[in-house]
Protein backbone atom coordinates (compact mmCIF):
# COMPACT_ATOMS: atom_id res chain seq x y z
CA UNK A 1 0.00 0.00 0.00
CA UNK A 2 1.35 3.43 -1.00
CA UNK A 3 1.90 5.50 2.16
CA UNK A 4 0.25 8.60 0.68
CA UNK A 5 -2.52 6.75 -1.21
CA UNK A 6 -5.81 8.62 -0.66
CA UNK A 7 -9.53 8.62 -1.42
CA UNK A 8 -9.41 12.41 -1.85
CA UNK A 9 -10.91 13.13 -5.31
CA UNK A 10 -12.03 16.12 -7.40
CA UNK A 11 -15.35 16.37 -5.57
CA UNK A 12 -13.44 16.74 -2.28
CA UNK A 13 -11.29 19.53 -3.71
CA UNK A 14 -14.49 21.23 -4.89
CA UNK A 15 -16.10 21.04 -1.41
CA UNK A 16 -12.99 22.46 0.26
CA UNK A 17 -12.48 25.24 -2.29
CA UNK A 18 -16.10 26.45 -2.10
CA UNK A 19 -16.05 26.31 1.67
CA UNK A 20 -13.02 28.50 2.24
CA UNK A 21 -14.60 31.43 0.39
CA UNK A 22 -17.70 31.56 2.61
CA UNK A 23 -16.01 33.31 5.56
CA UNK A 24 -14.76 36.13 3.35
CA UNK A 25 -18.32 36.82 2.20
CA UNK A 26 -19.47 36.86 5.84
CA UNK A 27 -16.64 39.29 6.70
CA UNK A 28 -17.78 41.70 3.98
CA UNK A 29 -21.48 41.44 4.92
CA UNK A 30 -21.04 42.06 8.67
CA UNK A 31 -18.62 44.95 8.28
CA UNK A 32 -21.53 47.40 8.68
CA UNK A 33 -22.11 46.18 12.25
CA UNK A 34 -18.63 47.25 13.41
CA UNK A 35 -18.98 50.84 14.58
CA UNK A 36 -16.66 51.07 17.54
CA UNK A 37 -13.63 49.30 19.04
CA UNK A 38 -15.67 47.17 21.44
CA UNK A 39 -17.71 45.89 18.45
CA UNK A 40 -14.47 44.84 16.77
CA UNK A 41 -12.80 43.22 19.79
CA UNK A 42 -15.67 41.89 21.95
CA UNK A 43 -18.63 42.06 19.50
CA UNK A 44 -20.22 44.84 21.55
CA UNK A 45 -20.43 42.38 24.51
CA UNK A 46 -23.54 40.94 22.92
CA UNK A 47 -22.85 37.17 22.95
CA UNK A 48 -25.59 34.98 24.32
CA UNK A 49 -25.01 31.48 25.65
CA UNK A 50 -25.28 29.17 22.63
CA UNK A 51 -23.43 31.34 20.15
CA UNK A 52 -20.77 31.84 22.81
CA UNK A 53 -20.41 28.05 23.18
CA UNK A 54 -20.04 27.70 19.41
CA UNK A 55 -17.43 30.41 19.15
CA UNK A 56 -15.45 29.20 22.18
CA UNK A 57 -15.41 25.68 20.75
CA UNK A 58 -14.56 27.00 17.29
CA UNK A 59 -11.58 28.81 18.75
CA UNK A 60 -10.27 26.12 21.03
CA UNK A 61 -10.81 23.28 18.57
CA UNK A 62 -8.41 24.13 15.79
CA UNK A 63 -6.71 22.03 13.14
CA UNK A 64 -3.58 22.26 15.25
CA UNK A 65 -5.56 20.94 18.24
CA UNK A 66 -6.70 17.98 16.17
CA UNK A 67 -3.12 17.40 14.98
CA UNK A 68 -1.39 17.47 18.35
CA UNK A 69 -4.08 15.44 20.08
CA UNK A 70 -4.12 12.80 17.36
CA UNK A 71 -0.33 12.70 17.60
CA UNK A 72 -0.67 12.04 21.35
CA UNK A 73 -3.16 9.23 20.66
CA UNK A 74 -0.91 7.81 17.93
CA UNK A 75 2.15 7.77 20.21
CA UNK A 76 0.66 7.05 23.65
CA UNK A 77 -2.70 5.37 23.06
CA UNK A 78 -5.56 5.67 25.54
CA UNK A 79 -3.24 6.87 28.29
CA UNK A 80 -3.37 10.30 26.57
CA UNK A 81 -7.10 10.50 27.42
CA UNK A 82 -6.16 11.63 30.92
CA UNK A 83 -5.38 15.11 29.54
CA UNK A 84 -8.96 15.38 28.28
CA UNK A 85 -10.37 14.31 31.64
CA UNK A 86 -8.18 16.79 33.54
CA UNK A 87 -9.05 19.64 31.19
CA UNK A 88 -12.79 18.88 31.32
CA UNK A 89 -12.83 18.82 35.13
CA UNK A 90 -10.91 22.13 35.22
CA UNK A 91 -13.28 23.84 32.74
CA UNK A 92 -16.32 22.52 34.59
CA UNK A 93 -14.88 23.79 37.89
CA UNK A 94 -14.38 27.25 36.36
CA UNK A 95 -17.96 27.14 35.00
CA UNK A 96 -19.48 26.12 38.33
CA UNK A 97 -17.51 28.55 40.50
CA UNK A 98 -17.01 31.37 37.97
CA UNK A 99 -13.39 31.48 39.18
CA UNK A 100 -11.66 34.44 37.50
CA UNK A 101 -13.94 34.67 34.44
CA UNK A 102 -17.00 35.98 36.30
CA UNK A 103 -15.08 38.82 37.95
CA UNK A 104 -13.16 39.69 34.79
CA UNK A 105 -16.40 40.02 32.82
CA UNK A 106 -17.84 42.17 35.62
CA UNK A 107 -14.85 44.48 35.32
CA UNK A 108 -15.66 44.99 31.59
CA UNK A 109 -12.06 44.61 30.46
CA UNK A 110 -11.33 43.69 26.84
CA UNK A 111 -7.95 42.00 27.43
CA UNK A 112 -6.24 40.33 30.40
CA UNK A 113 -3.44 42.96 30.69
CA UNK A 114 -6.14 45.63 30.91
CA UNK A 115 -6.91 44.08 34.29
CA UNK A 116 -3.23 44.31 35.24
CA UNK A 117 -3.41 48.08 34.85
CA UNK A 118 -6.61 48.39 36.87
CA UNK A 119 -5.05 46.42 39.69
CA UNK A 120 -1.29 46.97 39.47
CA UNK A 121 -0.65 50.00 37.27
CA UNK A 122 0.36 50.76 33.70
CA UNK A 123 3.89 49.30 33.77
CA UNK A 124 2.60 45.87 34.73
CA UNK A 125 0.10 46.09 31.91
CA UNK A 126 2.79 46.83 29.33
CA UNK A 127 5.09 44.04 30.60
CA UNK A 128 2.15 41.64 30.72
CA UNK A 129 1.06 42.69 27.23
CA UNK A 130 4.51 42.10 25.76
CA UNK A 131 4.84 38.65 27.38
CA UNK A 132 1.31 37.70 26.35
CA UNK A 133 1.90 38.75 22.75
CA UNK A 134 5.29 36.99 22.72
CA UNK A 135 3.97 33.71 24.13
CA UNK A 136 0.77 33.88 22.08
CA UNK A 137 2.33 34.64 18.71
CA UNK A 138 5.09 32.04 19.21
CA UNK A 139 2.36 29.60 20.25
CA UNK A 140 0.74 30.09 16.84
CA UNK A 141 4.09 29.58 15.14
CA UNK A 142 3.57 25.96 14.12
CA UNK A 143 -0.11 26.14 13.16
CA UNK A 144 0.61 26.51 9.45
CA UNK A 145 3.17 23.71 9.51
CA UNK A 146 0.72 21.32 11.19
CA UNK A 147 -1.96 22.39 8.70
CA UNK A 148 0.37 21.69 5.79
CA UNK A 149 1.12 18.19 7.15
CA UNK A 150 -2.59 17.47 7.50
CA UNK A 151 -3.17 18.67 3.95
CA UNK A 152 -0.35 16.49 2.66
CA UNK A 153 -1.58 13.39 4.48
CA UNK A 154 -5.22 13.76 3.45
CA UNK A 155 -4.86 14.83 -0.17
CA UNK A 156 -1.72 12.86 -0.96
CA UNK A 157 -0.40 16.04 -2.58
CA UNK A 158 3.22 16.20 -1.49
CA UNK A 159 4.75 19.08 -3.48
CA UNK A 160 6.20 21.30 -0.71
CA UNK A 161 6.03 24.52 -2.76
CA UNK A 162 2.39 23.90 -3.70
CA UNK A 163 1.52 23.19 -0.09
CA UNK A 164 3.11 26.41 1.10
CA UNK A 165 1.17 28.34 -1.52
CA UNK A 166 -2.09 26.67 -0.49
CA UNK A 167 -1.55 27.39 3.20
CA UNK A 168 -0.58 30.98 2.39
CA UNK A 169 -3.83 31.38 0.43
CA UNK A 170 -5.84 30.08 3.38
CA UNK A 171 -4.11 32.43 5.78
CA UNK A 172 -4.86 35.30 3.40
CA UNK A 173 -8.58 34.41 3.50
CA UNK A 174 -8.52 34.50 7.30
CA UNK A 175 -6.71 37.83 7.31
CA UNK A 176 -9.27 39.38 4.97
CA UNK A 177 -12.37 38.48 6.95
CA UNK A 178 -10.79 39.16 10.34
CA UNK A 179 -9.51 42.59 9.30
CA UNK A 180 -12.92 43.46 7.81
CA UNK A 181 -15.36 42.18 10.40
CA UNK A 182 -13.42 41.74 13.64
CA UNK A 183 -15.17 39.79 16.39
CA UNK A 184 -18.63 39.95 14.77
CA UNK A 185 -17.25 38.23 11.68
CA UNK A 186 -15.23 35.82 13.81
CA UNK A 187 -18.30 34.84 15.84
CA UNK A 188 -20.48 34.12 12.79
CA UNK A 189 -17.72 32.14 11.10
CA UNK A 190 -17.00 30.24 14.29
CA UNK A 191 -20.65 29.21 14.48
CA UNK A 192 -20.64 27.90 10.91
CA UNK A 193 -17.30 26.21 11.48
CA UNK A 194 -18.44 24.66 14.77
CA UNK A 195 -21.33 22.96 12.96
CA UNK A 196 -19.30 21.77 9.94
CA UNK A 197 -16.36 20.64 12.04
CA UNK A 198 -18.49 18.84 14.62
CA UNK A 199 -20.44 16.91 11.99
CA UNK A 200 -17.16 16.05 10.27
CA UNK A 201 -15.61 14.84 13.53
CA UNK A 202 -18.58 12.67 14.47
CA UNK A 203 -18.78 11.12 10.99
CA UNK A 204 -15.02 10.62 10.98
CA UNK A 205 -15.20 8.84 14.34
CA UNK A 206 -17.89 6.51 13.02
CA UNK A 207 -15.76 5.49 10.02
CA UNK A 208 -12.59 5.18 12.13
CA UNK A 209 -14.23 2.90 14.72
CA UNK A 210 -15.98 0.88 11.99
CA UNK A 211 -12.67 0.30 10.19
CA UNK A 212 -10.78 -0.85 13.31
CA UNK A 213 -13.66 -2.57 15.14
CA UNK A 214 -14.87 -1.70 18.66
CA UNK A 215 -13.18 -4.70 20.36
CA UNK A 216 -9.89 -4.36 18.42
CA UNK A 217 -9.79 -0.70 19.42
CA UNK A 218 -9.40 -1.60 23.08
CA UNK A 219 -6.74 -4.26 22.57
CA UNK A 220 -3.25 -2.76 22.80
CA UNK A 221 -1.37 -3.27 19.47
CA UNK A 222 1.51 -5.76 19.52
CA UNK A 223 3.97 -2.94 18.86
CA UNK A 224 2.90 -1.09 22.02
CA UNK A 225 3.46 -1.91 25.72
CA UNK A 226 0.06 -3.05 26.97
CA UNK A 227 0.08 -1.37 30.39
CA UNK A 228 1.41 2.01 29.28
CA UNK A 229 -1.07 2.10 26.35
CA UNK A 230 -3.86 2.59 28.92
CA UNK A 231 -2.27 3.81 32.15
CA UNK A 232 -0.83 7.38 32.09
CA UNK A 233 1.29 6.88 35.20
CA UNK A 234 2.72 3.50 34.12
CA UNK A 235 6.39 3.25 33.22
CA UNK A 236 6.93 3.83 29.50
CA UNK A 237 3.67 5.77 28.97
CA UNK A 238 5.67 8.94 28.26
CA UNK A 239 3.66 10.80 30.92
CA UNK A 240 3.98 10.03 34.68
CA UNK A 241 2.92 11.91 37.82
CA UNK A 242 4.93 15.08 37.15
CA UNK A 243 3.32 15.37 33.72
CA UNK A 244 -0.16 14.82 35.18
CA UNK A 245 0.44 17.60 37.73
CA UNK A 246 1.78 19.91 35.01
CA UNK A 247 -1.37 19.25 32.96
CA UNK A 248 -3.62 20.09 35.94
CA UNK A 249 -1.94 23.47 36.40
CA UNK A 250 -1.59 24.20 32.68
CA UNK A 251 -5.14 23.30 31.62
CA UNK A 252 -6.72 25.07 34.60
CA UNK A 253 -4.80 28.28 33.98
CA UNK A 254 -5.31 28.08 30.21
CA UNK A 255 -9.01 27.43 30.70
CA UNK A 256 -9.42 30.57 32.76
CA UNK A 257 -6.92 32.85 31.08
CA UNK A 258 -5.94 31.89 27.56
CA UNK A 259 -6.71 35.21 25.88
CA UNK A 260 -8.54 33.81 22.84
CA UNK A 261 -10.82 31.70 25.04
CA UNK A 262 -11.26 34.29 27.76
CA UNK A 263 -12.16 36.83 25.08
CA UNK A 264 -15.41 34.85 24.64
CA UNK A 265 -16.21 35.22 28.32
CA UNK A 266 -15.41 38.93 28.09
CA UNK A 267 -17.71 39.19 25.03
CA UNK A 268 -20.58 37.48 26.86
CA UNK A 269 -23.77 39.45 27.34
CA UNK A 270 -23.62 39.16 31.12
CA UNK A 271 -21.17 37.79 33.74
CA UNK A 272 -23.65 34.97 34.37
CA UNK A 273 -23.52 33.94 30.71
CA UNK A 274 -19.69 33.96 30.94
CA UNK A 275 -19.93 31.46 33.78
CA UNK A 276 -22.53 29.24 32.08
CA UNK A 277 -20.41 29.27 28.93
CA UNK A 278 -17.62 27.40 30.71
CA UNK A 279 -19.92 24.85 32.34
CA UNK A 280 -21.52 23.90 28.99
CA UNK A 281 -18.26 24.04 27.08
CA UNK A 282 -16.66 21.41 29.30
CA UNK A 283 -18.32 18.91 26.93
CA UNK A 284 -16.61 20.42 23.90
CA UNK A 285 -13.29 20.57 25.74
CA UNK A 286 -13.63 16.83 26.31
CA UNK A 287 -14.47 16.27 22.65
CA UNK A 288 -11.61 18.41 21.36
CA UNK A 289 -9.20 16.06 23.16
CA UNK A 290 -10.84 12.63 23.04
CA UNK A 291 -12.09 12.55 19.44
CA UNK A 292 -8.75 13.45 17.77
CA UNK A 293 -6.95 11.11 20.19
CA UNK A 294 -9.38 8.37 19.13
CA UNK A 295 -8.42 9.01 15.49
CA UNK A 296 -4.75 8.84 16.43
CA UNK A 297 -5.27 5.55 18.26
CA UNK A 298 -7.21 4.08 15.30
CA UNK A 299 -4.42 5.31 13.00
CA UNK A 300 -1.77 3.54 15.08
CA UNK A 301 -3.74 0.27 15.15
CA UNK A 302 -4.22 0.55 11.37
CA UNK A 303 -0.53 1.29 10.77
CA UNK A 304 0.60 -1.53 13.04
CA UNK A 305 -1.56 -3.96 11.02
CA UNK A 306 -0.08 -2.78 7.69
CA UNK A 307 3.61 -3.74 7.34
CA UNK A 308 4.46 -1.20 4.63
CA UNK A 309 2.95 1.65 6.62
CA UNK A 310 4.57 0.43 9.81
CA UNK A 311 8.01 0.50 8.20
CA UNK A 312 7.36 4.08 7.00
CA UNK A 313 7.00 5.16 10.63
CA UNK A 314 10.08 3.28 11.87
CA UNK A 315 13.82 3.72 11.46
CA UNK A 316 16.07 6.75 11.02
CA UNK A 317 14.01 8.18 8.11
CA UNK A 318 10.67 7.62 9.83
CA UNK A 319 7.75 9.87 8.90
CA UNK A 320 6.80 12.46 11.54
CA UNK A 321 4.13 10.93 13.80
CA UNK A 322 1.84 13.87 12.97
CA UNK A 323 1.28 12.17 9.60
CA UNK A 324 -0.32 9.12 11.22
CA UNK A 325 -3.88 10.42 11.57
CA UNK A 326 -4.23 12.19 8.18
CA UNK A 327 -2.76 9.22 6.31
CA UNK A 328 -5.23 6.95 8.10
CA UNK A 329 -8.38 8.98 7.43
CA UNK A 330 -7.33 9.48 3.80
CA UNK A 331 -7.56 5.71 3.39
CA UNK A 332 -10.66 4.80 5.40
CA UNK A 333 -13.04 7.66 4.59
CA UNK A 334 -14.91 7.52 1.27
CA UNK A 335 -14.59 10.37 -1.21
CA UNK A 336 -17.14 13.09 -0.47
CA UNK A 337 -17.00 12.48 3.26
CA UNK A 338 -13.27 13.09 3.05
CA UNK A 339 -14.01 16.48 1.48
CA UNK A 340 -16.41 17.24 4.32
CA UNK A 341 -13.82 16.27 6.93
CA UNK A 342 -11.15 18.32 5.16
CA UNK A 343 -13.55 21.30 4.98
CA UNK A 344 -14.24 20.81 8.69
CA UNK A 345 -10.54 20.76 9.46
CA UNK A 346 -9.91 23.85 7.38
CA UNK A 347 -12.84 25.42 9.20
CA UNK A 348 -11.00 24.59 12.41
CA UNK A 349 -7.82 26.04 10.96
CA UNK A 350 -9.57 29.29 10.11
CA UNK A 351 -11.62 29.62 13.30
CA UNK A 352 -8.50 29.29 15.44
CA UNK A 353 -6.42 31.62 13.32
CA UNK A 354 -9.05 34.36 13.22
CA UNK A 355 -9.46 34.37 16.99
CA UNK A 356 -5.77 34.20 17.76
CA UNK A 357 -5.03 36.98 15.28
CA UNK A 358 -7.73 39.11 16.88
CA UNK A 359 -6.55 38.30 20.40
CA UNK A 360 -2.88 39.09 19.95
CA UNK A 361 -3.49 42.14 17.79
CA UNK A 362 -5.91 43.49 20.43
CA UNK A 363 -3.22 42.99 23.07
CA UNK A 364 -0.62 44.81 20.96
CA UNK A 365 -2.98 47.76 20.46
CA UNK A 366 -4.67 47.95 23.85
CA UNK A 367 -1.92 46.77 26.16
CA UNK A 368 1.35 47.82 24.56
CA UNK A 369 0.90 50.71 22.11
CA UNK A 370 -2.02 52.56 23.74
CA UNK A 371 -0.52 52.58 27.28
CA UNK A 372 2.82 53.72 25.85
CA UNK A 373 0.93 56.58 24.16
CA UNK A 374 -0.77 57.23 27.51
CA UNK A 375 -4.29 56.84 26.14
CA UNK A 376 -3.91 59.48 23.45
CA UNK A 377 -5.29 57.20 20.73
CA UNK A 378 -8.79 57.58 19.33
CA UNK A 379 -11.03 54.56 18.70
CA UNK A 380 -10.42 54.96 14.98
CA UNK A 381 -6.64 54.94 15.43
CA UNK A 382 -6.85 51.88 17.67
CA UNK A 383 -8.94 50.06 15.06
CA UNK A 384 -6.35 50.89 12.40
CA UNK A 385 -3.44 49.70 14.59
CA UNK A 386 -5.34 46.49 15.41
CA UNK A 387 -5.88 45.82 11.70
CA UNK A 388 -2.24 46.54 10.85
CA UNK A 389 -1.15 44.24 13.71
CA UNK A 390 -3.33 41.43 12.33
CA UNK A 391 -1.61 41.67 8.95
CA UNK A 392 1.87 41.91 10.53
CA UNK A 393 1.29 38.82 12.68
CA UNK A 394 -0.02 37.03 9.60
CA UNK A 395 3.19 37.80 7.71
CA UNK A 396 5.28 36.60 10.65
CA UNK A 397 3.32 33.33 10.74
CA UNK A 398 3.94 32.75 7.07
CA UNK A 399 7.69 33.05 7.52
CA UNK A 400 7.99 31.31 10.90
CA UNK A 401 5.35 28.63 10.38
CA UNK A 402 6.31 27.45 6.94
CA UNK A 403 10.08 27.63 7.12
CA UNK A 404 10.92 27.02 10.80
CA UNK A 405 11.29 23.39 11.90
CA UNK A 406 10.73 22.95 15.67
CA UNK A 407 13.24 20.71 17.45
CA UNK A 408 10.51 19.33 19.75
CA UNK A 409 7.08 17.71 19.38
CA UNK A 410 4.06 19.84 18.52
CA UNK A 411 2.33 19.54 21.93
CA UNK A 412 5.61 20.14 23.77
CA UNK A 413 6.10 23.33 21.78
CA UNK A 414 2.51 24.47 22.43
CA UNK A 415 2.68 23.74 26.16
CA UNK A 416 6.00 25.53 26.63
CA UNK A 417 5.14 28.65 24.63
CA UNK A 418 1.77 28.79 26.39
CA UNK A 419 3.45 28.57 29.79
CA UNK A 420 5.57 31.66 29.05
CA UNK A 421 2.39 33.68 29.40
CA UNK A 422 0.17 31.47 31.55
CA UNK A 423 2.48 30.92 34.53
CA UNK A 424 2.66 34.66 35.20
CA UNK A 425 -0.86 35.56 34.09
CA UNK A 426 -2.61 32.95 36.20
CA UNK A 427 -0.70 33.95 39.33
CA UNK A 428 -1.14 37.69 38.72
CA UNK A 429 -4.86 37.58 37.91
CA UNK A 430 -5.77 35.11 40.64
CA UNK A 431 -3.78 37.06 43.25
CA UNK A 432 -5.01 40.39 41.89
CA UNK A 433 -8.64 39.34 42.19
CA UNK A 434 -8.56 37.36 45.41
CA UNK A 435 -5.58 38.58 47.51
CA UNK A 436 -5.61 42.15 48.80
CA UNK A 437 -1.86 42.18 49.56
CA UNK A 438 -0.82 41.38 45.96
CA UNK A 439 1.53 44.15 44.82
CA UNK A 440 2.87 45.41 41.49
CA UNK A 441 6.38 44.15 42.36
CA UNK A 442 4.99 40.68 43.03
CA UNK A 443 3.05 40.85 39.74
CA UNK A 444 6.15 41.90 37.78
CA UNK A 445 8.25 39.08 39.28
CA UNK A 446 5.52 36.53 38.51
CA UNK A 447 5.21 37.71 34.91
CA UNK A 448 8.96 37.53 34.28
CA UNK A 449 9.10 34.08 35.91
CA UNK A 450 7.09 32.83 32.93
CA UNK A 451 10.14 33.27 30.73
CA UNK A 452 11.73 30.28 32.53
CA UNK A 453 9.42 28.08 30.45
CA UNK A 454 11.64 28.70 27.41
CA UNK A 455 14.16 26.33 29.07
CA UNK A 456 11.61 23.59 28.37
CA UNK A 457 12.39 23.53 24.64
CA UNK A 458 16.18 23.49 25.05
CA UNK A 459 18.35 20.63 23.71
CA UNK A 460 18.91 19.32 27.28
CA UNK A 461 15.29 18.10 27.35
CA UNK A 462 15.90 15.71 24.41
CA UNK A 463 17.27 12.20 24.16
CA UNK A 464 17.30 9.10 26.35
CA UNK A 465 17.83 9.12 30.14
CA UNK A 466 17.18 12.83 30.68
CA UNK A 467 17.10 13.45 34.47
CA UNK A 468 13.63 14.46 35.66
CA UNK A 469 14.73 17.98 36.63
CA UNK A 470 15.76 18.70 33.03
CA UNK A 471 12.56 17.35 31.47
CA UNK A 472 10.15 19.74 29.77
CA UNK A 473 7.29 18.74 32.09
CA UNK A 474 9.30 19.44 35.26
CA UNK A 475 10.53 22.78 33.90
CA UNK A 476 6.95 23.68 32.93
CA UNK A 477 5.59 22.78 36.36
CA UNK A 478 8.41 24.61 38.16
CA UNK A 479 7.75 27.75 36.09
CA UNK A 480 4.31 27.96 37.69
CA UNK A 481 5.80 27.35 41.14
CA UNK A 482 8.46 30.07 40.67
CA UNK A 483 5.83 32.53 39.42
CA UNK A 484 3.72 31.80 42.48
CA UNK A 485 6.69 32.27 44.84
CA UNK A 486 7.63 35.48 43.00
CA UNK A 487 4.15 36.90 43.57
CA UNK A 488 4.08 35.99 47.27
CA UNK A 489 7.65 37.13 48.04
CA UNK A 490 7.43 40.31 45.92
CA UNK A 491 4.11 41.32 47.47
CA UNK A 492 5.19 40.72 51.05
CA UNK A 493 8.64 42.29 50.70
CA UNK A 494 7.60 45.20 48.46
CA UNK A 495 3.97 46.11 49.16
CA UNK A 496 2.33 48.84 47.11
CA UNK A 497 1.92 52.25 48.70
CA UNK A 498 -1.39 52.36 50.52
CA UNK A 499 -2.75 55.28 48.56
CA UNK A 500 -2.14 53.63 45.22
CA UNK A 501 -3.52 50.30 46.36
CA UNK A 502 -6.57 51.97 47.86
CA UNK A 503 -7.17 53.89 44.67
CA UNK A 504 -6.90 50.77 42.53
CA UNK A 505 -9.21 48.83 44.78
CA UNK A 506 -11.75 51.64 44.59
CA UNK A 507 -11.45 51.54 40.81
CA UNK A 508 -12.10 47.81 40.83
CA UNK A 509 -15.08 48.18 43.12
CA UNK A 510 -16.44 51.03 41.01
CA UNK A 511 -16.07 48.91 37.90
CA UNK B 1 -8.42 0.30 38.37
CA UNK B 2 -9.73 -1.13 35.10
CA UNK B 3 -8.44 1.39 32.59
CA UNK B 4 -10.17 -0.22 29.59
CA UNK B 5 -13.62 0.15 31.13
CA UNK B 6 -12.83 3.73 32.16
CA UNK B 7 -11.69 4.76 28.67
CA UNK B 8 -14.64 2.97 27.02
CA UNK B 9 -16.98 4.97 29.24
CA UNK B 10 -15.16 8.22 28.52
CA UNK B 11 -15.29 7.60 24.77
CA UNK B 12 -19.01 6.79 24.76
CA UNK B 13 -19.78 9.76 27.02
CA UNK B 14 -17.84 12.07 24.71
CA UNK B 15 -19.48 10.91 21.49
CA UNK B 16 -23.02 10.99 22.90
CA UNK B 17 -22.57 14.20 24.91
CA UNK B 18 -20.94 16.08 22.06
CA UNK B 19 -23.63 14.98 19.56
CA UNK B 20 -26.32 16.36 21.87
CA UNK B 21 -24.39 19.58 22.41
CA UNK B 22 -24.07 20.15 18.65
CA UNK B 23 -27.85 19.81 18.17
CA UNK B 24 -28.62 22.15 21.11
CA UNK B 25 -26.08 24.76 20.05
CA UNK B 26 -27.23 24.67 16.42
CA UNK B 27 -30.84 25.62 17.23
CA UNK B 28 -30.00 27.89 20.15
CA UNK B 29 -27.19 29.57 18.22
CA UNK B 30 -29.38 30.65 15.30
CA UNK B 31 -31.68 32.55 17.68
CA UNK B 32 -28.65 34.02 19.43
CA UNK B 33 -27.20 35.30 16.13
CA UNK B 34 -30.44 37.08 15.24
CA UNK B 35 -30.54 38.71 18.68
CA UNK B 36 -26.86 39.70 18.47
CA UNK B 37 -27.26 41.40 15.11
CA UNK B 38 -30.32 43.26 16.44
CA UNK B 39 -28.26 44.40 19.43
CA UNK B 40 -25.45 45.63 17.21
CA UNK B 41 -27.86 47.50 14.91
CA UNK B 42 -29.56 49.43 17.71
CA UNK B 43 -28.19 52.20 19.99
CA UNK B 44 -26.27 50.59 22.84
CA UNK B 45 -26.42 50.75 26.62
CA UNK B 46 -23.94 48.04 27.56
CA UNK B 47 -24.04 48.71 31.29
CA UNK B 48 -27.48 47.19 31.50
CA UNK B 49 -25.91 43.84 30.58
CA UNK B 50 -24.03 43.70 33.84
CA UNK B 51 -27.15 43.74 35.96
Amino acid sequence: MDVFATNFKTIDWFIVTVYIFIPVVIGIVVRKYVRQLSDFIVAGRSLRLFIAIATLTGTELGLVTVMYNSELGFKHGFSAFHIGIIETVCILAIGITGFIVYKLRQLRVMTIPEFYEKRFGRNVRIIGGILLALGGILNMGLFLQAGARFMMGVTGYSNPAGLKLFMSAMLTMVLIYTVLGGMVSVVLNDFLQFIVLSIGMLIGSYFAIRRIGWSNLFAAPETAISDSWFNPVAEGSGFGMIYVLFMVVLTFSAGALWQSGTLRALSAKTPKVAKQLYAWSSVSYLARRVIPMLWGICAFVFVSQTPKLLSAFQGPDALNSQFGMPIFIAKVLPSGFLGLIAAGMFAAFMSTHDSYLLSWSSVITQDIIAPLKRGALSDKQRLLITRISIITIGLFLLIWGLWFEAPVSLWNYMAVTGTIYLAGAFTVVAAGLYWKKASSTGATLALFAGLLAILGIGPWTQGENVPFYLSDKFIGLMTFVVAFIGMIAGSLLFPDKNSLQGEQESDLEAS
Amino acid sequence: MNWVILWKGVLLLTLIGYSLLVVIVFFGGINNIIAMLQDLSSPRNELENDE
